[in-house]
């Protein structure tokens, strides 16, 4: 969960579609696209662990962590940044045979 | 059974497979090399003359988007980036090509070094594994191929067990299930 950032509160923005309006800024910055890895049933868990490692340099438990959400949920956003970014990283994720896609992040988690 | 022994730590990680193991890989790489060399980006690895390459990849880039491949394995292994259709097609435009061609490359590296031993006496061979990253892609992309062709989910791994040995299917299973011990096993050394 993402905390409004600090420029918004100090707005004084109270309705939540005014509080959406502002977020839609977020077009004009590209830097709010998620990539998500979805969990299948053919990759083992291990190898799935191995690739978090290898592409995104995670620590060993934070890439276990990731994995058993994807296995757990069906799914685990796995990286963030602009979307040319997310595209390299899920152009990687497919050469490992990984299931992933990207979106823009979901702002009504907000 | 395809155990590995050694560490790419001392530069001695090897594999012991049986010719028989070996006929079946070899096979599976190849099958899997001309289904990917399939498609609208065939005319991208016939050539080896540099120059006809890049006429095929510059004139990619000038055609309508490319929808996602009709065969049900490319299309677990070349999938969708995103959700929605349109931009799907718009960035396989851009990329699919090279997407085929890394897993052409891990499939051939692997084809390399699946070599028969030389004593025909010998019934095993001891490979050299030089890369595991690229035997690991090689095999996990064999892996979903089958795994496409034999409808796996959760549980067919019971269902196998479960298997008459005269059921026709129960070969092709068995190799799956083997090909992901390798992987373990691969995993475990590195």
């Amino acid at each position: 969960m993402r905390s409004l950032p600090f420029w918004l509160d100090n707005w004084g923005m109270s309705s939540q579609t005014q509080v959406e309006e502002v977020l839609d800024l977020s077009k004009f910055f590209d830097h709010l696209w998620v990539t998500i890895v979805w969990d299948d049933p053919v990759n083992l868990m291990n190898y799935v662990t191995y690739v978090f490692i290898k592409l995104f340099g995670f620590s060993k438990e934070k890439a276990h962590e990731l994995m058993m959400q994807v296995h757990n949920e069906g799914k685990a956003v796995v990286a963030s940044g602009t979307r040319e970014e997310m595209e390299r990283a899920v152009q990687r994720l497919h050469e490992h045979g990984l299931w992933a896609t990207l979106q823009r992040e979901d702002h009504g988690r907000v | 059974m395809g155990e590995f022994k050694g560490s790419p730590l001392t530069g001695d990680l090897s594999v012991s497979l049986s010719n028989d193991e070996l006929h079946i890989l070899i096979n599976l790489v190849e099958q899997l090399l001309e289904l990917l060399g399939e498609g609208n980006f065939n005319h991208h690895y016939q050539s080896d003359d540099p120059f006809a390459q890049l006429m095929a990849a510059s004139m990619g880039n000038f055609e309508s988007p490319i929808s996602q491949p009709e065969d049900p394995v490319l299309r677990r292994l070349l999938p969708n980036a995103y959700s929605d259709i349109e931009s799907a097609d718009e960035f396989r435009k851009y990329t699919e090509p090279a997407l085929r061609k890394l897993k052409q490359d891990h499939l051939f590296y692997l084809r390399e070094q699946l070599v028969f031993p030389v004593d025909h006496e010998l019934e095993r061979a001891d490979i050299a594994v030089s890369d595991p990253t690229q035997w690991l892609i090689a095999i996990n992309d064999i892996r979903l191929a089958l795994s496409v062709r034999l409808n796996i989910d959760q549980s067919s791994f019971e269902k196998y067990e479960l298997m008459l040995d005269t059921d026709q299917h129960k070969p092709l299973f068995a190799v799956y299930f083997w090909l992901g011990g390798i992987q373990e096993s691969l995993i475990s050394h590195i």
